[in-house]
C-alpha cells in the first residue's frame, strides 16, 4: 500500500538531460554598467557642471559592443529618460532628483558641487541606469544604445527599435 | 525592492530575474558585520520560536501543524542576504531542529503508525526550499523503515534537488541531503532485493549530487558584480569542502573496488573536474582525490588522473596536484619498500609491468610539453618531485636521477634562450628551484663521489650565475668536509675540481674583483677540501697532487696562496711515507727527489705569484723535511731550498718584523739540519751572520746576531760533536750582540737585550762551548745589575728582572749540583 503511493509520489515528468557545456557555461546575460569617476569642469561661459564615466561591459548579443566608455551628465540622463517614456512601453524609473534647492544662491556650501551630493547623485544614475539597460523591451531602444556606446549624443538621431541576435 | 514598472501591470523584478535572470539585479547584497549580525540573530529567533512550535505540536502528535511549522521555520533559509558563514549557521541550527521530526517520524513508523502519503504530502509546502528539505527528511524515515524503498528513494531525492538552482541555497541543500543519506547508502555489490539497490546506485547517486553542487559552486563564480571577484572567490573557497565532501562519501564506500573506481568513480569525477573549466575547483578537487582515496586506486589509475591534469584551465596550479601525488605514492613505495605493482596499458590493449618513475616522468614531460603557460619555476618544481620519488624509490636507479637532470638542463636552456641571458639569475623564482634540484642529490648522497657520477649534475651548476654557482660550490665542500670523504683517484680529482671551478679559478660572469672577508673563508675551505684528496698508494697520491696542482694554478696569487701549502705539505709527507718504504721500493729515492722537484717547482710559482713571506716558509720546511729524509743527493737539494728562502729574504723581504721573523725562521732551519758539510754550510751561516748585522733596527740586529751564534755551534747529538764547531766565531756573534745591545738608547731595552743574550751563552756553554767562560757570564751578570740599578720602576722593567733572576737561580742551582756531563760554572760569584 505504501509502496504504491510512494511510486506514485515519485513518478515524475522526463527531462532531458543537461549537457556539461550547458551546465558550466558563463551566464549569457552579462550586463554590468559602472557609474564612476565624476569630473568637475568650468563650462565656457557658463556655469559649471559634473560629468560621470558611464561604463560598460556585457555579453548580451544585443549590443553591438561588448566594451565601452562615455561620459555622460545629469542632462543627458534625463535625455534618455524622456525618450524612453515616449517611445517604449516601459513606465521608466525615476531619476535622482534635480535638487532644486541646492542650486539657489547665497548657500554657504558648494551646492550641487558638494563631493557628498555628487556621491549620492553617482549611487542614483548608477542604479537607474543598470535598471534600464537589464530591461528586455529598454534593450531593444536606439536611444540606450547611443547613450551606453556613441561617444556623443546625437538628439536630433531617428528614434526606433534595434534587432541584434 | 527595486521595481520595474509595465505600463498595464506591475510586475516585480524578482520575477523578471527568474524570466531573464538580469545580471544586475544577482548582486549579492554585501552587508557588512553588524548588519549579518543583525540579520543572522532575526532568522535564528524566528528559528527558535517555529521549532519550539514544532516540538509542542509533535508533543500533542499533530503532525500537520508540526510540518507547517517545520516549513516556517525551512523558509529562512530562503534568504538572499546572508553571507555563507551566516548562512552556514542558520543552516546548522535549522537542520538541528529538523533531528527532532526526522526522529519523531522514525518512532511512528517504526511502532507501525504510518502516515499515509506523507512523502506525497510535503510536496505540497508552498516555496520549494522547505519543500525539499522536509521532502528529504520523511525521505530518509521511509527508506529507514522500509529498505525497499531506498533505490527509488535515493534517485528522486537527488533528481528533485534540480529545483533549487541558487547557489548558496542549493549547495546546502545537498548537503543535508549528502549528510541525510550518510548511512543508508547501498554499499553491497549485489543486493537480495534489487529494490534495495547496489553499490552502483550509490554511486551514481554520490556522482550525480556531486556534479550537482559542482555546478552551482563553479556558478558563484559568475555571481554578482565583477569588482568583488575577490570577495567571491574567498567565499568560494569556504564552501570548497561542501563540494569534497562528495568524494569523501565515494571514498567511504567499502564495496567500491579498484575496478569500479577506474571504470565509474575517476571518469565520473575527472569529467565534471575538466568540463568546469573552473580553476579554483580543478585546483581543490584535483587535491581532493589524491587526498581521499587509497594509494592502490591511485597506482592503478596514474595514467588517466595525470592525462586530465594536462586538461587543466591554464590558472590551475597543475604543479602542487602532481608534486602531491608524486609524495603520496612515493611514501607509500617506501612503505612496501619499493614492491609496488604498477602496469599500464599499451596502445595494444596489453598490460606492462613499469615503474613509478617512469610512469610519472613520461606524463610530467606531457604536461610540461603541452603546458606552454606553465611557469618555468613550476616545471622546475616538478622537477625536484621527480628527482624526490627516484631518490626516495629507485635508491639503486641513478640513471633516474641523471634523467631528471638532464631534463632539468634542457629546461634551463629554455629559459635561458628565452631571457636571452647566459646564466640563471641570482634570486629569481626559477634559480631558487634551481638551487633545489642541485641540493637535493647532495643533500641525499652526501657523497660527493657519487654526484660526479651523474654526467648531468656538474652542467647544471654551470647554468647557474655566479654567486649561484659559488652557493653550491661551497655546499659541496662543506659536505666532503663533513663526511669526510676522500676522494682516491686523479681522475676524480679533476672532476671534483671543475665541479667546483668557481672556487678554482676567476669566472668569466664575475662581478667583483676585490677579496673580501668570504672570499678569503671559501679558499679556506678549499684548502681543506684538498687534505681530502688521499690515496692508500703512494704512487697514486702524487698523481693526486700533480692533477690537483695542475687543476688549481690556473687559480692566481689569491687562490692559490690558500690551495699551494696543502698540497706542498701533502708532498712532504708523501716523501716520509716513501722514506717508510725504502725496503718495498727500490725506487723510493728517485721518487723522494722527484717529489721535491715538484714541490720546488710548486713553491717557485707561488714565487712568481709574487708571494714571498709564504714560499720562504715552505722552502724552510722543505729543507727541513729533505734533511731529515736523507735520500741520495739531498744535501744539494736542501741547499738549493735553503738558498731559495735566504734569496727570498734578500730580494723581496723589505719590513723590518718581517726580515727579523724571516731571518731567525732560517738560522733555526739551519740549526735543526745536519746534513750540510763545511762547502755548503759555510757560504750559508756567513751569509746569515752578514744579513743579521744588516738588520736596521738596533734591538734586532742583536737578537739576529745573538741567534747566529747557533750557527757556530749546536749541541752533541747522539754523543758526537758537530764537526763543523767553531767555539770562537759562536763567542765573537754574542759578543758584536752585546756591543750592538749597548748600543740602544733606552735602558730598559738594553737590560732586556742583556738578559737575553745571558740566556744564550748560558745555553750555549751547558752545550758544551767552553769559549764562553765564567768570567764572561760574569760581566755581562754585572752589567745586567747596573743597568736594572739604574732603571725606574716599571712594567717592563719588573718583566726583564724576573726573566734575569729566573737565569741567575738556574745557574745557582746548576752551582749547587753540577751536571758532570758538561761544563760547570766554577768560580762564578752570583751573589
Amino acid at each position: 500500500m505504501a509502496e504504491d503511493t510512494t511510486a506514485d509520489a515519485t513518478r515524475r515528468l522526463n527531462v532531458k538531460k543537461q549537457t556539461l557545456d550547458d551546465a558550466y557555461a558563463a551566464p549569457a546575460n552579462f550586463l554590468e554598467i559602472d557609474v564612476v569617476n565624476p569630473v568637475t569642469t568650468m563650462g565656457v561661459g557658463k556655469k559649471r557642471y559634473t560629468d560621470y564615466e558611464v561604463r560598460m561591459r556585457t555579453n548580451l548579443p544585443v549590443f553591438k559592443v561588448k566594451e565601452s566608455s562615455v561620459r555622460r551628465r545629469y542632462s543627458d540622463f534625463e535625455w534618455l529618460r524622456n525618450e524612453l517614456e515616449r517611445d517604449s512601453k516601459i513606465v521608466v524609473p525615476p531619476l535622482p532628483g534635480k535638487a532644486l534647492k541646492r542650486q539657489l544662491p547665497f548657500r554657504g556650501d558648494d551646492g550641487i558641487f558638494e563631493d557628498e551630493f555628487i556621491e549620492d547623485r553617482r549611487k542614483g544614475l548608477e542604479g537607474f541606469i543598470n535598471k534600464i539597460a537589464g530591461h528586455p523591451l529598454a534593450q531593444n531602444e536606439r536611444c540606450l544604445h547611443m547613450f551606453l556606446q556613441e561617444p556623443t549624443i546625437d538628439r536630433n538621431y531617428v528614434p526606433g527599435k534595434i534587432r541584434n541576435t | 525592492m527595486s521595481i520595474v514598472i509595465f505600463k498595464n501591470k506591475l510586475v516585480n523584478i524578482f520575477d523578471i530575474y527568474h524570466i531573464y535572470r538580469s545580471q544586475a539585479e544577482m548582486t549579492n547584497q554585501a552587508s557588512p558585520v553588524e548588519e549579518q549580525e543583525k540579520l543572522l540573530e532575526e532568522a535564528l529567533n524566528v528559528v527558535k520560536v517555529q521549532a519550539f512550535q514544532m516540538k509542542r505540536c509533535l508533543d500533542k502528535s499533530k503532525l500537520m501543524d508540526a510540518l507547517k511549522h517545520a516549513s516556517t521555520m525551512l523558509g529562512e533559509l530562503r534568504t538572499s542576504l546572508l553571507s555563507p558563514k551566516s548562512y552556514y549557521e542558520l543552516y546548522m541550527a535549522i537542520t538541528d531542529e529538523l533531528r527532532h521530526l526526522e526522529l519523531y517520524l522514525l518512532e511512528e513508523f517504526q511502532k507501525g503508525r504510518k502516515v499515509a502519503d506523507l512523502y506525497e504530502l510535503v510536496q505540497y509546502a508552498g516555496n520549494i526550499v522547505p519543500r525539499l528539505y522536509l521532502l528529504i527528511t520523511v525521505g530518509l524515515v521511509y527508506i529507514k523503515t522500509n529498505t525497499n524503498l531506498r533505490r527509488d528513494l535515493l534517485k528522486d531525492l537527488v533528481e528533485m534537488c534540480r529545483g533549487v538552482q541558487h547557489p548558496l541555497r542549493g549547495l546546502f541543500l545537498r548537503n543535508y541531503l549528502l549528510q541525510c543519506t550518510r548511512n543508508i547508502l547501498p554499499d553491497t555489490t549485489e543486493a537480495p532485493n534489487e529494490n534495495e539497490g547496489t553499490v552502483r546506485d550509490a554511486i551514481d547517486f554520490v556522482l550525480m549530487n556531486f556534479a550537482e553542487m559542482n555546478k552551482l559552486w563553479v556558478r558563484m563564480q559568475h555571481q554578482g558584480h565583477s569588482r568583488d571577484k575577490e570577495r567571491r572567490e574567498r567565499e568560494r573557497s569556504e564552501l570548497r569542502i561542501l563540494v569534497g565532501t562528495n568524494l569523501v562519501r565515494l571514498s567511504q564506500l567499502e564495496s567500491v573496488g579498484v575496478e569500479d573506481y577506474r571504470r565509474l568513480v575517476l571518469p565520473g569525477i575527472l569529467e565534471q573536474v575538466v568540463s568546469c573549466r573552473d580553476a579554483i575547483a580543478q585546483e581543490y578537487l584535483m587535491e581532493c582525490i589524491i587526498q581521499v582515496f587509497p594509494d592502490e586506486f591511485h597506482l592503478a589509475n596514474l595514467q588517466p588522473f595525470l592525462k586530465s591534469c594536462a586538461e587543466l584551465q591554464p590558472g590551475v596550479n597543475i604543479k602542487n596536484i602532481i608534486i602531491a601525488l608524486i609524495e603520496r605514492l612515493a611514501a607509500y613505495s617506501q612503505r612496501n619498500e619499493g614492491n609496488v605493482n604498477l602496469s599500464v596499458v599499451l596502445e595494444d590493449g596489453k598490460e606492462q609491468e613499469v615503474q613509478l618513475f617512469e610512469v610519472f616522468s613520461d606524463q610530467v614531460a606531457a604536461i610540461t610539453q603541452s603546458r606552454t603557460d606553465m611557469p618555468s619555476e613550476d616545471m622546475l618544481s616538478l622537477q625536484l618531485a621527480l628527482l624526490k620519488l627516484a631518490q626516495r624509490c629507485h635508491p639503486d636507479k641513478l640513471s633516474y636521477v641523471d634523467r631528471v637532470l638532464a631534463h632539468t638542463d634542457r629546461i634551463c636552456a629554455d629559459i635561458q634562450q628565452t631571457s636571452g641571458k647566459d646564466h640563471i639569475e641570482h634570486n629569481t623564482a626559477v634559480f631558487k628551484e634551481l638551487m633545489k634540484i642541485l641540493k637535493l642529490p647532495a643533500d641525499h648522497y652526501k657523497n660527493i663521489l657519487t654526484l660526479i657520477k651523474l654526467q648531468n649534475y656538474a652542467p647544471l651548476i654551470k647554468r647557474l650565475n655566479q654567486p649561484g654557482r659559488l652557493m653550491i660550490a661551497v655546499h659541496l665542500v662543506n659536505d666532503v668536509l663533513e663526511s669526510d670523504t676522500t676522494v682516491s683517484v686523479p681522475e676524480d680529482v679533476d672532476a671534483v675540481l671543475s665541479m667546483v671551478d668557481v672556487l678554482v679559478k676567476d669566472q668569466s660572469d664575475q662581478v667583483e674583483e676585490s677579496i673580501t672577508e668570504d672570499f678569503v673563508e671559501e679558499q679556506g675551505l678549499m684548502a681543506r677540501l684538498i687534505h681530502h684528496f688521499k690515496s692508500e698508494s703512494a704512487d697514486q697520491q702524487y698523481q693526486i697532487l700533480s692533477a690537483a696542482r695542475k687543476a688549481l694554478q690556473s687559480g692566481g696569487a689569491k687562490r692559490i696562496q690558500h690551495t699551494f701549502p696543502p698540497i706542498v705539505f701533502h708532498a712532504y709527507q708523501l716523501a716520509f711515507t716513501y722514506k717508510e718504504l725504502k725496503d718495498q721500493d727500490e725506487m723510493w729515492e728517485k721518487k723522494c727527489q722527484k717529489i721535491f722537484q715538484f714541490c720546488h717547482q710548486t713553491i717557485s710559482m707561488l714565487v712568481k705569484a709574487e708571494l714571498a713571506e709564504l714560499p720562504l716558509r715552505l722552502y724552510l720546511q722543505g729543507a727541513l723535511a729533505i734533511g731529515e729524509i736523507g735520500f741520495a743527493n739531498h744535501e744539494t737539494i736542501a741547499y738549493e731550498y735553503l738558498s731559495q728562502a735566504f734569496s727570498l729574504y734578500e730580494d723581496e723581504i723589505s719590513d723590518s718584523k718581517a726580515q727579523l721573523a724571516a731571518i731567525t725562521l732560517i738560522i733555526a732551519t739551519f740549526e735543526q739540519i745536519n746534513c750540510f758539510g763545511a762547502e755548503n754550510a759555510e757560504p750559508m751561516r756567513t751569509q746569515c751572520a752578514l744579513a743579521a748585522s744588516k738588520l736596521l733596527k738596533k734591538p734586532d740586529q742583536s737578537r739576529a746576531v745573538a741567534l747566529c751564534a747557533h750557527l757556530f755551534w749546536k749541541g752533541a747529538k747522539d754523543g758526537k760533536q758537530w764537526p763543523l764547531n767553531e767555539a770562537s766565531r759562536a763567542l765573537d756573534c754574542l759578543k758584536k750582540a752585546a756591543r750592538v745591545a749597548q748600543q740602544c738608547m733606552d735602558g730598559g731595552i738594553q737590560a732586556q737585550l742583556l738578559a737575553e743574550l745571558l740566556g744564550r751563552y748560558v745555553l750555549l756553554r751547558e752545550r758544551g762551548n767552553d769559549a764562553l767562560t765564567t768570567n764572561l757570564i760574569q760581566a755581562i751578570i754585572q752589567k745586567i745589575r747596573e743597568e736594572l740599578a739604574n732603571l725606574d720602576q716599571s712594567e717592563e722593567v719588573e718583566q726583564v728582572t724576573k726573566h734575569f733572576h729566573n737565569t741567575l737561580q738556574h745557574l745557582q742551582s746548576r752551582l749547587d749540583c753540577p751536571d758532570p756531563d758538561s761544563l760547570g760554572y766554577e768560580g762564578l760569584q752570583l751573589a
